[in-house]
C-alpha cells in the first residue's frame, strides 16, 4: 500500500499568516503584516533588552535606505538557538517582518510575532523559537 | 489479495492518526512535587486583548481615584496606544522595572528554594526578589522598595500564596503607564498543577489609585528544564542608543506604513 504523505499540520498554515497570534502588543508596528525585505546587514546589536539588526535596502527606485530591526534579548535568541556571531556585516538576507505603521525603516522581528524571520541568501533561516521547550 | 477503498473523510482521519503516531511522544505530565516551586518557569501568551495590556496583569481594569488618573495622564509610554517620541517609562532609562510589571516581560524566572526564603530570580535585570517563608508579617511601614517586600507561605503541598507591599511608586503596572501607590497590595497565588504547569493568579489592592480589586488575567508558567537564566542586565547607553535609533522613528506621527 502507498505510503500517505504527512499532511502539513493546519497550525504551520495559521502560523504563517500571522495575524491570529500576534501578541507583541507594540502598536508601532503593523503586526498582522509580515513584509519581507532584502539587504545587507550593516550591524548586529546584541544586547539587552532589544537586540536589533540593521541592514542596508534598496528601495524601488534605487535609493539605499537603512532599515532598523527591534528584535529580542540575547537571552530569548540564545534559547531560539542564535550566538551575538548569528549576523555580521556583509551577510546578505531577507528579514520577514513587522514594519512600523508611520511608514519609517524601522520594524520588529522576533519571538512575539509567529512567522518573522531572517533568511540568508543561501537558504539558512534565523527562528525565534524557542528551543529549549 | 483485498482492495481496500476508503472515503475521503476515512482518508483524512487515517493521515491525522497516522501523523499523530510518528509524531514524538511528549509524554503525559508527570504528577507535581510536593511543597517544591523549583526551576525555571515561562509565563504563556495568551488573552491580551489590548495594547494596554503589555508587561501588565490585564484583565479588566478598574477605575482609577483622581490621584492615579492625575498620574496616569503625566505619562508618556514608549509602546502602546499613547506612544509617543520623548517617553519616560522609567525602564527606558533602566531604571528597575517594578513588580509585577517585572513578571509580564517576556523573559523567564527561576525558582530556588532555601531556608526561609523562596528566591524568584529574573533574566531581566538579574533581579533577586526574596520571599520570606519564616512566617513573619509583612512590615507596618515598610521602606518602599522597587520590588516591594514579601512573605509566602504553603497552603497546602502544591499551592504558595505570596502577600506583599511597600513599592516604590516610581515604577509602573506595566508599559502603558497604569500608576500604583506605596501603599499597593498584591497577592499571588502559584499552583503547581503538574510537574511541568503552574496555575497563576494575581490581585492588587490599592485603593489609593483603583477604586476596585484590580484581578489580573490567570495566567500559566511552564517549566522549562533545558533553559538557563542569562545576565539580562538593562544599560543605559544601549537602552537609549536603541531609542534613539528605532523606538522613537518608530513612534513619529508621520508618514504612510508600507504594504505587503
Amino acid at each position: 500500500m502507498k505510503k500517505l504523505a504527512r499532511p502539513l499540520p493546519l497550525l504551520a498554515l495559521l502560523l504563517s499568516a500571522g495575524a491570529l497570534f500576534a501578541h507583541h502588543g507594540n502598536s508601532a508596528y503593523n503586526e498582522t503584516a509580515r513584509v519581507p525585505i532584502k539587504g545587507t546587514v550593516t550591524e548586529f546589536v546584541w544586547v539587552n533588552p532589544h537586540s536589533q539588526i540593521y541592514l542596508d535596502v534598496k528601495d524601488s527606485s534605487g535609493k539605499v535606505v537603512n532599515w532598523g530591526i527591534e528584535t529580542n534579548s540575547p537571552g530569548i535568541l540564545t534559547r531560539a538557538g542564535w550566538t551575538r556571531h548569528a549576523l555580521k556585516a556583509g551577510d546578505k538576507v531577507t528579514i520577514i517582518m513587522c514594519p512600523a505603521k508611520n511608514g519609517q525603516p524601522v520594524g520588529y522581528a522576533g519571538s512575539g510575532d509567529p512567522g518573522t524571520k531572517v533568511v540568508f541568501d543561501d537558504g539558512r533561516e534565523l527562528l525565534f523559537t524557542d528551543k529549549t521547550k | 489479495m483485498r482492495i481496500h477503498s476508503f472515503s475521503p473523510l476515512a482518508l483524512i482521519l487515517l493521515m491525522v492518526s497516522g501523523a499523530n503516531a510518528q509524531a514524538p511522544s511528549k509524554g503525559a505530565s508527570q504528577p507535581a512535587p510536593h511543597r517544591d516551586l523549583s526551576g525555571v518557569w515561562a509565563m504563556q501568551p495568551g488573552g491580551e486583548t489590548s495594547a494596554d495590556d503589555k508587561q501588565s496583569p490585564g484583565g479588566a481594569i478598574p477605575s482609577m481615584t483622581a490621584w492615579a488618573k492625575a498620574r496616569f495622564d503625566l505619562e508618556k509610554p514608549g509602546y502602546g496606544k499613547r506612544a509617543a517620541p520623548g517617553g519616560n517609562d522609567p525602564i527606558l532609562q533602566c531604571d528597575p522595572m517594578g513588580f509585577p510589571r517585572i513578571l509580564y516581560f517576556p523573559t523567564p524566572f527561576e525558582f530556588a528554594q532555601v531556608s526561609n526564603r523562596v528566591l524568584q530570580i529574573f533574566e531581566r535585570d538579574n533581579v533577586v526578589r526574596q520571599i520570606w517563608t519564616d512566617g513573619r508579617a509583612l512590615p507596618n511601614d515598610p521602606d518602599p522598595l522597587w520590588y516591594g517586600y514579601s512573605a509566602g507561605k504553603r497552603v497546602d503541598d502544591t499551592t504558595f500564596v505570596v502577600d506583599s507591599t511597600g513599592y516604590d511608586d516610581r515604577t509602573w503596572l506595566g508599559a502603558a503607564g497604569f500608576p500604583h501607590s506605596e501603599a499597593m497590595r498584591v497577592e499571588e497565588r502559584y499552583q503547581r498543577v503538574d510537574r511541568d504547569t503552574i496555575n497563576f493568579t494575581l490581585k492588587i489592592n490599592d485603593p489609593q489609585a483603583y477604586t476596585k480589586t484590580w484581578i489580573a488575567l490567570p495566567r500559566v508558567f511552564k517549566l522549562r528544564p533545558r533553559a538557563e537564566i542569562r545576565q539580562g542586565y538593562c544599560v543605559y547607553s544601549e537602552e537609549s542608543a536603541f531609542t534613539r535609533r528605532i523606538r522613537e522613528p518608530g513612534a513619529l506621527k508621520t508618514g504612510t506604513a508600507p504594504k505587503n
